[in-house]
């Protein structure tokens, strides 16, 4: 009996720990390409308000920074971007907008969020996509409307940083 | 019998007239209806605004003083100065918002108060205008500065930006119609789109 019960711990104890591994294998990071462009946020299903607009536009490009993943980046109709080889563009498109309220957040805690749903696809020059995905920004306890551009924003940089790696510097001798 | 009834509708008519007299008291709303209210006058532009975001060496949330030249609207702020060409400024939009009355630090310890106090002290909130800019550095890389100021103030701005030169998509109506990007002003312009 004292055998069957040490076994069952220890086949549970092996079965958890296969399953951890298969999770957390992390998908093959790719290289970072050399320059970044990151176009205008578009939102033509939904009508963003201006200021979340620019406020999402400005957050990313903020945050695409911190990640030092490329060496060059470029703002929307930036002219020096189109001499350089290697260029991906980042196109963002609101496909969702929830404006909660930050007083309902503030006094209920649960009531009140506000959402920002966007579709981001990085692209090469020629078209090929490197990446497509569907993002959420959101605030949900603390925070103005505002908020929500910022989380969104940190959410497109992690995405990059989980996809692309910064390629190895090679050393000149 | 008839009489009877015309007084229990008369003092039934002026219990709901107490109450209603009570609720427009206690709601703090004033007697005169909204026809009989004269018109505020416009507010000035402002001279003073808070730079929330995207005007470079000026920090977020930094309060800044704001001058419409000519050619040119600047910004000054505590350490830097900021100058757009109106000429590449390709849109300016208002909006509108509100934050805590007591706000920043003070407002963050106010939330880990006693007995719900920080909740009730988000209660109080002021409201906000915003205007955002957007404009083109001397690359032509996009921009988007936003400003916030006091309810009123940002419909001035903008008619003070787009009279040096300035571009905008929507255009600056004098008839005191609510902030863009608002559903209201939204589901207006939706209107006057599908008008033929």
């Amino acid at each position: 009996m004292t055998r069957f019960i040490l076994g069952l711990v220890l086949g549970t104890f092996a079965a958890t720990a296969i399953h951890a591994q298969g999770s957390t294998a992390k998908p093959v990071k790719q290289p970072a390409p050399h320059a970044i462009q990151l176009a205008k946020i578009e939102s033509s299903e939904i009508k963003l308000p201006p200021a979340f607009e620019m406020a999402i536009y400005e957050h990313a490009l903020d945050e695409i920074k911190k990640t030092a993943l490329f060496d060059q980046i470029y703002r929307d109709g930036d002219r020096r971007a189109a001499s350089v080889t290697g260029l991906v563009t980042l196109r963002t498109d609101v496909r969702g907008f929830k404006q909660g309220s930050a007083m309902a957040r503030q006094v209920t805690t649960v009531a009140g969020k506000t959402s920002i749903k966007v579709h981001m696809v990085l692209a090469q020059a020629d078209g090929k996509v490197l990446l497509e995905k569907d993002l959420e920004g959101k605030v949900r306890f603390f925070g103005e409307n505002m908020r929500a551009t910022f989380d969104l924003a940190k959410g497109m940089a992690r995405t990059l940083k989980d996809n692309f790696q910064k390629p190895a510097t090679t050393s000149k001798s | 019998m008839l009489t009877k009834t015309a007084t229990s509708t008369l003092s039934r008519l002026h219990t709901r007239a107490r109450i209603v007299l009570l609720m427009l008291i206690i709601a703090g709303v004033p007697a005169v209806s909204p026809g009989q209210q004269q018109p505020q006058p416009p507010k000035p532009a402002p001279k003073r605004v808070r730079s929330v975001m995207g005007f470079q060496d000026i920090k977020k949330n930094e309060t800044c003083d704001i001058n419409v030249g000519a050619s040119s609207v600047n910004l000054k702020g505590k350490t830097a100065t900021v100058e757009v060409t109106v000429a590449s400024i390709e849109d300016v939009l208002t909006g509108d918002d509100s934050a805590r009355l007591v706000g920043g630090f003070v407002g963050t310890l106010t939330s880990f108060g006693p007995y719900g106090s920080g909740r009730f002290l988000s209660l109080f909130r002021k409201k906000l205008d915003t205007l955002t800019i957007q404009y083109r550095d001397s690359d032509g890389g996009l921009h988007g500065g936003i400003l916030s100021m006091h309810p009123g103030e940002a419909i001035a701005l903008k008619r003070l930006i787009v009279a040096a030169g300035a571009k905008t998509t929507v255009p600056v109506d004098d008839s005191g119609k609510p902030a863009e990007g608002t559903p209201t002003a939204t589901a207006e312009q939706k209107k006057g789109d599908q008008k033929p």
